[in-house]
């Protein structure tokens, strides 16, 4: 694939983090450097053993395979491959992978000479996973507490370990975090209908019905204080929708971690602090 | 580490903006602007002008008479105790009307409340409907957010309209409340074999978490990239700067594809739309079409497969 | 004018120092037990701490001594013992001592007797102990699919108190039916017998006193028309669901895969158990519990003025087996292990603080029932 037009003046060398000029090349689109070649043993390894576990199992349709963490009985320790053991190898490629990833985004702000705010807010979705496969079992004391690897297998876990507690929707960080998922759509839909408004604006309807004029921005402050009374702005809206969707991560990491560690019955239940405050009698 | 512009370290305060003038026979703005310095911290720190306009007012009456139907009724709900009201705010609805009065209008002790504000509800999203639509075209702007709404709304009508009807009783719709509209949810997926087997839920999820991610990484590549003023996206989209193309440039290298300025905002317009347009049919789908989604996903080869771990156990009601 | 900003501040902090210290958090070491294969998530949590505060709790007592079995058959010594007297007289006191621990500890003999005449039926409790010790018997010999060679005594529900901490009554919660105004379907407010969700308060009268139909899923992918369930109803059999693990402090996964609830093949062998248990809870019920609702006076009743009945939590109070699994049964075989009399009296007869003894109706032909004569008979007796 050729380079983009104005794509030669940008590949400058530096930035790297380790290993100076050595990695320091792109192959095709894609930059290399220490954490490409990392990322890539890792995604290598892992997929890899992904389809040796698949072939230890019953089945090969894509939606069926399913690669389970160990029997609790196997506690923080390791487990034969074919009983939980590939699962163990798996999360360490994973963690790897997601990580090398990152530090390679980290790598290529730096030559860009732009914010770190990709990688940090990749970091955050790194955060949640770690919180579900490694943080949240080291606190129950075992890691057959991870979620299994499969398509639908791993919903049939979400679907158990929330009837563990009952009614899970009423896990007030749950219930914060899929808000937070609901709100982070809207705004998405409503920024990305916006733009687009603002740069097709359609036809001006007269006898000629010429294209509109591309509007600027004091049309898109205008057109959200008349619907709502408020428009965030160019800037403010790429904050808030940064902040919006961490938030649904994070507080995802939270509702899962405190299930088990910090909560053992019902989720209504949790409630009573609320139905029990004294000012009510 | 380079200020990474997350809040807006200095608020500029001059003379409040008006706005685009309107259209002949348009209303006049309401409300005198006035700025927030919260606000600010992230976004514009001015507050108003609104325009209400007949679509708005109209929209705002009906809203709230469905408010107030929906909260007199929760308080009526608690024998009239304003203390109760509170404490149990979250646990109260206001219930729709039991399956045996079908498609009939049920009396007002058995749901008719119901079907009253539901009507007034249904009126006030069509009206704000409407004047997402006029309020752009007074601006000469495209209708792209009244077309996502209209996604929303179509969710909303799935769950509200079209599937009682298909169902044949007003029973199936939602109700109004905090905690019973959760327990509807969960139990309309036990009552339907475990909705996460219904194939447009898994799309639809996939559209929702696809959207949070796109938004994070568009908003955080704009934001990393404001110091070469990528906020200003119309500019970048009709004039291509360096912050356009650092920003490309950076998911190339990343991910080896990049989307364009404008483009990515398709991209998220087609994301957000489609979680409730994929999720409204798969609602629409359950107990119409299929009443069993474990079931479905079995008879179509996606179950995973488990050991018999307790071969000797079977149903007591049929084991005699 | 800017008065809000701090009130809003106190309002998060209340509600933050309410949330982290009001709320009844757990805190690791978990105690986690696998129940299906690995990966599956059916795994039971359970706090170490609460589980070891919860064993404490139910630790049954001992049987005061050991009682000998030979001797004089109880029915021939004293007067009126209508179910126990093949107990010998050691036994039959030694019983009498331990149901006086185990249900009225507090009040003593004088809780069911009247201690002037201990023959006497003129004290309601002795004629509620009566049933329930019928009762007993019944569950330990005909309910042995639900509660094994364990068994159950009165202790089982008691612990100690004349009216055992959970048990039920009809709850309609407030607001009228039939006002014009805040109808609410018997649901959608706090419901204590559901988990404190908002789901239908009354599941308990439509599963454990009527025989609702608790299933709910379609058993084919499409629909054929036969399953009209709703999603309402599906609330409804889950409020039962709810009361059932709260009441035997498990998730849904002791006895679940909730990929698939309703399939019995993926199903732990707990979840028989606890068909049995919701079937015997009903047949408890309605033949023991309904049918005393004459005996009871106003103030042992439910705000509907129907009779206290029995729910999974009455005998389990938490623990997914009663009291750990220890059999309590095992020290009291011979006057709780099997039925004794198979008669019901006729309740309705029954008046407190005059019927001198009340009787099933066929058994009323061998032995005389009424007249002075046998009440001062009694009363002799009882010196």
């Amino acid at each position: 694939m050729a380079l983009l037009s104005f794509e030669r003046k940008y590949r400058v060398r530096g930035g790297t983090l380790i290993g100076g000029d050595l990695f320091d090349f792109w192959v095709g689109p894609f930059y290399v450097g220490f954490f490409g070649l990392t990322t890539a043993f890792f995604a290598g390894l892992g997929t890899a053993l992904m389809a040796y576990g698949a072939a230890l199992g019953p089945t090969w349709n894509i939606w069926r395979i399913s690669i389970a963490p160990p029997d609790l009985s196997y506690g923080l320790g390791l487990a034969p491959l074919a009983e939980g053991g590939l699962w163990q190898v798996i999360t360490i490629c994973a963690i790897g992978a997601f990580v090398s990833w990152a530090l390679r985004e980290v790598e290529i702000c730096r030559k860009l000479g732009i914010g770190y705010h990709v990688p940090f807010a990749f970091g955050v979705a790194i955060f949640a996973y770690v919180t579900l496969v490694v943080f949240r079992p080291m606190l129950l004391g075992a890691w057959g507490h991870g979620f299994p690897y499969g398509i639908f297998s791993h919903l049939d876990w979400v679907s158990n370990v929330g009837y563990q507690y009952l009614h899970f929707h009423y896990n007030p960080a749950h219930m914060l975090a899929v808000s937070l998922f609901f709100t982070t759509t809207l705004a998405l839909s409503l920024h990305g209908g916006l733009i687009l408004s603002a740069a097709n604006p359609g036809r001006d309807g007269t006898l000629y019905n010429n294209p509109n004029e591309v509007k600027t921005p004091e049309y898109e402050d205008t057109f959200f204080r008349d619907i709502i009374g408020y428009s965030v702005g160019t800037l403010g809206i790429h904050r808030l929708g940064l902040v919006l969707a961490l938030n649904a991560g994070f507080w995802s990491a939270v509702c899962i971690i405190i299930s088990g560690p910090l909560w053992n019955k019902g989720w209504p239940e949790w409630w009573n602090w609320w139905l029990d405050l004294p000012i009510w009698s | 580490m380079e200020y990474q512009n997350i809040f807006t370290q200095i608020q500029v305060r001059g003379p409040v903006e008006a706005g685009i003038p309107l259209p002949r026979g348009d209303d006049e703005r309401v409300g005198r602007p006035f700025y927030n310095w919260l606000a600010g911290w992230i976004g514009n720190a001015q507050i108003g002008p609104v325009y209400l306009g007949f679509l708005g007012t109209a929209s705002l009456i009906c809203g709230t008479i469905w408010f107030v139907i929906v909260g007199f009724n929760m308080l009526a709900s608690v024998g009239w105790d304003p203390i109760q009201f509170i404490r149990q705010l979250f646990w109260l609805a206001l219930e729709p009307p039991p399956a045996k009065y079908g498609l009939s209008i049920p009396p007002l002790t058995e749901g008719g409340w119901y079907i009253i504000s539901s009507v007034f509800l249904l009126a006030s999203v069509l009206l704000w409907w409407a004047r997402i639509y006029v309020r752009a075209r007074a601006l000469g702007l495209g209708t792209h957010v009244f077309w996502a709404f209209g996604a929303a709304i179509w969710l909303f009508l799935v769950l509200g309209l079209f599937r009682p009807l298909l169902m044949g009783n007003w029973a199936e719709a939602v109700p109004y409340g905090i905690f019973p509209h959760l327990d509807w949810t969960a139990a309309f997926s036990i009552r339907y074999g475990n909705l996460y087997y219904n194939p447009f839920h898994c799309l639809s999820i996939v559209f929702l978490y696809g959207s949070v991610l796109l938004f994070a990484m568009h908003g955080a590549t704009i934001l990393a990239v404001t110091r070469y003023g990528g906020e200003r996206e119309l500019e970048q989209i009709t004039d291509r700067g360096t912050a356009s193309e650092r920003a490309a440039l950076f998911w190339r290298w990343t991910m080896g594809f990049n989307a364009t300025m404008e483009s990515i905002h398709r991209w998220a317009w087609w994301f957000a739309v489609l979680t409730p347009i994929t999720g409204g049919i798969g609602i629409l789908l359950t107990g119409t079409v299929v009443d069993n989604w474990y079931l479905w996903g079995m008879k179509h080869g996606i179950v995973a497969p488990l050991p018999d771990m307790w071969p000797t156990v079977v149903d007591p009601a049929i084991g005699g | 004018m800017k008065l809000w900003i701090p009130f809003a501040a106190a309002g998060a902090v209340f509600v933050g120092a309410a949330v982290l210290f009001g709320a009844d958090w757990d805190f690791p070491p978990i105690d986690s037990t696998q129940v299906g294969f690995r990966g599956t998530g059916m795994v039971v949590t359970q706090d170490r701490g609460e589980q070891a505060a919860l064993r404490l709790a139910n630790v049954p007592p001992p049987p005061p001594y050991e009682a000998d079995p030979e001797g004089d058959r109880a029915g021939d010594i004293y007067e009126n013992v209508q179910i126990l007297g093949h107990l010998s007289d050691d036994q039959f006191n030694q019983f009498m001592a331990s149901i006086t621990e185990w249900v009225a500890p507090e009040q003593g003999c004088a809780y069911c007797h009247n201690e002037e005449n201990m023959a006497s039926d003129e004290v309601y409790t002795k004629v509620v102990s009566r049933r329930m010790i019928e009762m007993t018997q019944h569950v330990n010999e005909d309910w042995q699919a639900h509660v094994a060679q364990t068994g159950v005594t009165c202790y089982t529900c008691h612990r100690g108190e004349p009216v055992p901490a959970n048990v039920w009554s009809r709850n309609l919660g407030p607001g009228q039916k039939g006002r014009a105004v805040g109808w609410r379907n018997g649901q959608n407010i706090v419901s204590k017998e559901a988990g404190n969700t908002s789901l239908p308060s009354n599941a308990l009268e439509s599963y454990l006193l009527e025989d609702k139909a608790i299933r709910v899923h379609s058993l084919t992918a499409l629909p054929n028309g036969t399953n009209q369930t709703t999603t309402k109803e599906t609330e409804e059999t889950w409020a039962l669901m709810m009361h059932m693990s709260e009441g035997l402090g498990v998730g849904c996964v002791a006895c679940h895969n909730s990929r698939a609830f309703n399939d019995w093949d993926q199903s732990p062998p707990q979840r028989v158990t606890a068909w049995h248990g919701i079937r015997m809870a009903r047949e408890l019920n309605q033949t023991y519990m309904t049918p005393l609702e004459p005996v009871f006076p106003a103030n042992r009743k439910g705000p509907e003025g129907d009779v206290l009945k029995v729910s999974c939590a009455t005998c389990h109070n938490g623990v997914q087996k009663p009291l750990y699994g220890v059999s309590m049964l095992q020290d009291y075989v011979d006057s709780l292990g099997t039925k004794t009399s198979t008669g019901v009296p006729d309740y309705n007869t029954y008046v407190p603080g005059e019927t001198q003894v009340l009787k099933p109706a066929q058994t009323s032909s061998l032995e005389p029932v009424s007249g002075m004569g046998d009440a001062e008979k009694a009363l002799a007796s009882a010196d």
